[in-house]
């Protein structure tokens, strides 16, 4: 019964346009916003920054694209790792050439370098659809990361054959490299994920977005109103691709610190996907409860059962992480095609009418 | 000027240098072409008569083989060991029908794939659990010796690989177009629910089906993991198969054969002849960039059928 | 009725016209040597049996389909070939049999995407929503109030559209090829699955449309009285070829006419 919408009523169009029309959501993610950044930085222990809440934030960010192109328009893609690993280098091959710009002007930099890789395995799209496209985004994945790493240049020929993330400061302080504090690489993960989760959030209610939904929808009538399907599915990729881009970015320079192609392999690609399943597939908040749905059960599985007294094997833990995770997507895609995103939706639904049953 | 040279001429000089062994790499690559196409059957065959796109195909060869295997390990004998392994995915079929596919009828083929991607981990994890996930050697009996033919290197194993596959597409040719149960299964593959309302037992339909490819599935894992130990990555040929059904079409049997044998051959070649001009393994990416190139000029790939859009 | 006479007889320019069109597909002829001229502000009724090549005249007129032979002048152009999303800038728009509307979309956001071709704002703006894009969608939105309005369909707006039952989305098609205010509205069989009381409101939308707006209709119908009562001339189909031209009385007494419904038989 406090969560109505009687008496909210809107009086101009601009307020039933609003993100939030629905005063009590407002509150909520007030609150949602003091929490994170006030709260979460100064209560939560290195390791769960570092293991837990960081790496949810940057595969939030990924998620998202991932959602933007898949979800919002249609397109399968499962080359959102190689697109992540052209955001890592690209950063690693511009601070290391041009150590005095801003890291993170180079981390959009290196977004724009993955929107056009992402732009030209995008082309194909306009020829080919569903299936046969995921092809073409996994000779993406297979062929990048091939050429990252054969190709010396990608990473200096560093003989490790891994990038490194190297110290850079911004104000004085120490925003990448091993010096950077979990505290300081949260806040950069949380300040990429905010203002590009909004701009997401955006694009979906104004033109653009629709022009991609109608795209995945039936893009032959799209094609009837005047929206021009190669250009639009384009921008998908491009768009898409550029929140790979910089995820990837974070990914080396906010949490991993280093590391080689292979953690961008098609394991990742799939893993995203798994969070746009499980989260809700057109639906920016589906993107984030799936990503942190899929970074938290594996730390959940390794961690709850010696908490009630069963230790189990890590190599168990995987192989029931893998079962749990397959049949959750099967379960939720028989139950609830829309994901965790609706399932929320129908709790608020609930909610509204509480304490009535209906 | 060199390096044009040594991409677009050189490798062709090679081949007609060393004919003998430029026909070894080419046989070669066919018979591997053979093990894809094994796989691809599984996928074509699901494919063809659900519609839905099997991206556990992979998971189902590992886990046939896996199960096997691990009979084998209990001092089961080969025969009875096969037979039970062939009852084990059939009974998989079963319960895939039971618990998945009956809740998704005339779903969107994405979901029904997506679905298809989480029984794959399903498998994976379950079969890695019961029977361990370390590499296993399985060993059938099949014989595995190297001989010559006119001056190339061959193998026994390749060959019966070779046979085995021949054998099974005729087999599953003759069924798909001469008998009752073939038509039936067409009809589902074109339109789930004209086909219930015709009467054709759905459910029936597709537990057959799935069986049948999870036999396939077993004869491909056996084949696979007498060559290379039955191990994870065995799954990962499933995303192998991908180009070869696209250049074979996803409902033509002939078709995954002979989309297996191009890649099977493409690859090989590709690696020996051009692959130490890239510093190698091209393999990784070379399938899929062929399949690519031939859906920009065939949408529908090779085989497939032209989608024609009405409105 | 005088007004209907003096609309068909009266110098109306030629919006569309249709000469000597003939489309094949295969081996199987669509529509042979076809020509036909739609005045503007009129509503031009195309009718025949099934497979005539109604639907397929509408999808020639709309870049779909690629005649082999004939010519189409539109708005005095002549033009040989076509792509729909140009149709849409020149102003052309087009309803369906099996309407084609984004299904996981609202009414709203269906209608809203008819706005896309007016709708400018590039994509930082769109990121950043407050500004000129902000501007922009809410001018958009108040216009396409009005045609919600006018559709008595505000009680649905931010339904996903596949939820809607069949009559229902056929309005909302029709409010979406509204929204791109076109010059010409092609309208397929839009009264298709509609009872009575649904089909007067069809064609009271239609004809306020025609009346109120002076857009041009092409409408492809096959209840004989609609059509007899909306139209101001008639083509009929027959075969592929055309076999009667006119006003609604002159077609309804034509024998050719009533032998093709009939299922007669001519060679």
């Amino acid at each position: 019964m406090f969560y109505r919408e009687t008496g909210q009523f809107k009086t101009s169009y601009a307020s039933d346009q609003a993100i939030f029309p629905i005063a009590q959501d407002r509150w909520f993610i007030a609150l949602v916003f003091v929490v994170a950044f006030a709260l979460v930085p100064f209560i939560a222990n290195e390791y769960w920054l570092q293991a837990i809440i960081i790496p949810f934030l940057i595969f939030s960010l990924a998620t998202i694209g991932l959602n933007l192109l898949t979800g919002y328009t249609g397109q399968l893609s499962l080359g959102t790792g190689a697109f992540m690993a052209v955001g890592a280098y690209a950063t690693y091959k511009i601070t290391t050439s041009f150590p005095d710009i801003n890291i993170l002007v180079v981390y959009l930099m290196s977004g724009l370098a993955a929107a056009a890789v992402g732009t030209l395995f995008g082309l194909p799209s306009l020829r080919i659809k569903g299936f046969y496209l995921a092809v073409a985004t996994l000779a993406a994945q297979f062929f990048i990361l091939w050429l990252f790493n054969k190709v010396g240049w990608f990473y200096n020929n560093n003989p490790s054959g891994s990038i490194t993330a190297p110290p850079r400061t911004m104000f004085g302080i120490m925003i990448s490299g091993p010096e950077a504090t979990p505290m300081v690489r949260y806040y950069v993960s949380l300040i990429f994920l905010c203002v590009m989760g909004l701009a997401a959030k955006n694009l979906m209610r104004g033109r653009i977005g629709r022009s991609w939904m109608a795209i995945r929808d039936m893009d032959i009538a799209a094609e009837l109103i005047g929206i021009e399907p190669l250009k639009t599915k384009l921008l998908a990729f491009a768009i898409s691709s550029f929140y790979c881009g910089v995820a990837g970015a974070l990914f080396i320079f906010a949490w991993l610190g280093s590391a080689e192609t292979e953690a961008f392999d098609i394991f990742v690609s799939f893993q995203v996907l798994f969070m746009i399943i499980i989260g809700g597939l057109g639906s920016i908040l589906g993107s984030i409860l799936g990503a942190a749905f899929i970074t938290l059960t594996p730390i959940f599985l390794t961690n709850f059962p010696p908490m009630i007294g069963l230790p189990i094997a890590t190599d168990l833990s995987k192989h029931l992480e893998e079962i749990i995770f397959g049949a959750l997507i099967v379960f939720f895609l028989i139950v609830e095609p829309l994901g965790l995103a609706r399932l929320w939706q129908i709790i608020k639904e609930k909610l509204r009418l509480w304490p009535y049953p209906y | 000027m060199e390096t044009l040279y040594s991409i677009i001429a050189a490798p062709f000089i090679d081949m007609v240098s060393d004919p003998i062994f430029f026909a070894e790499v080419v046989i070669n690559g066919l018979l591997t072409g053979v093990m894809y196409s094994l796989v691809a059957l599984g996928f074509v065959l699901i494919f063809k008569a659900s519609g839905v796109f099997n991206f556990a195909q992979g998971a189902m060869v590992l886990f046939a083989a896996l199960t096997l295997v691990g009979l084998l390990e209990h001092g089961v004998p080969v025969i009875p060991a096969v037979v039970i392994a062939a009852t084990v995915m059939v009974l998989l079929a079963f319960l895939i029908e039971k618990f998945m596919l009956r809740h998704l009828i005339n779903q969107e083929g994405i979901i029904l794939f997506m679905a298809t991607i989480g029984l794959n981990f399903l498998l994976e994890g379950v079969g890695q659990i019961a029977w361990g996930s370390n590499v296993k050697k399985l060993d059938v009996g099949i014989p595995d010796q190297s001989f010559e033919w006119g001056g190339i290197l061959l193998n026994t194993f390749d060959i019966a690989a070779a046979v085995i596959a021949a054998i099974l597409v005729t087999v599953l040719a003759i069924f798909f177009h001469k008998t009752k149960i073939g038509l039936a299964l067409r009809a589902v593959a074109d339109d789930h629910q004209a086909a219930l309302s015709v009467g054709i037992p759905l459910r029936t339909i597709w537990i057959i089906v799935w069986s049948v490819s999870g036999i396939v599935a077993l004869v491909a894992g056996i084949m696979w993991g007498t060559k290379s130990g039955v191990q994870f990555s065995l799954s990962l040929i499933a995303l192998k198969a991908l180009p070869v059904l696209i250049l074979g079409g996803f409902t033509s049997v002939p078709g995954a054969i002979v989309g297996g044998l191009i890649i099977g051959m493409g690859e090989k070649v590709a690696e020996i002849y051009w692959g130490p001009l890239f510093g190698g393994a091209i393999e990784n990416w070379f399938a899929y960039m062929l399949a690519l190139v031939v859906l920009l000029f065939r949408p529908q790939g090779l085989f497939g059928e032209r989608i024609i859009e009405r409105v | 009725m005088n007004a209907k006479i003096k609309k068909a007889n009266g110098n109306a320019e030629t919006m569309l016209s249709v000469e000597d069109v003939s489309l094949s597909f295969g081996g199987v002829q669509a529509i042979r040597n076809v020509s036909f001229d739609i005045k503007k502000g009129e509503i031009r009724a195309i009718i025949g049996p099934n497979g005539a090549g109604k639907t397929s005249m509408l999808n020639v007129i709309n870049g779909f389909y690629h005649p082999q032979e004939g010519t189409i002048t539109f708005k005095g152009n002549k033009r040989h070939d076509m792509r729909p999303h140009i149709a849409a800038t020149q102003g052309i728009a087009r309803t369906f049999q099996n309407v084609a509307l984004f299904k996981g979309m609202t009414t709203l956001d269906n209608i809203m995407s008819g706005r896309a071709l007016r709708m400018k704002a590039n994509i930082f703006w769109q990121m950043l929503y407050f500004g000129p894009a902000q501007k922009e969608e809410l001018e958009h939105r108040e216009f396409v109030e009005k045609i919600i309005d006018f559709l008595e369909i505000e009680h649905i707006r931010r339904i996903p559209v596949g939820k809607l039952p069949y009559g229902l989305q056929k309005r909302v098609e029709l409010g979406r090829a509204l929204a791109m205010e076109p010059d010409l509205l092609l309208l397929d069989e839009p009264m298709a699955g509609m009872n009575t009381e649904e089909k007067e409101d069809m064609s009271r939308f239609i004809l306020d449309v025609n009346e109120e707006l002076g857009t041009t209709i092409a409408l492809i119908e096959h209840d004989m009285g609609v059509v007899m009562d909306l139209s101001d001339r008639i083509v009929v189909l027959d075969y592929g070829r055309k076999i009667a031209d006119g006003m609604p009385n002159q077609v309804r007494n034509n024998t050719e006419v009533i032998d093709a419904y009939l299922g007669v038989k001519h060679d």
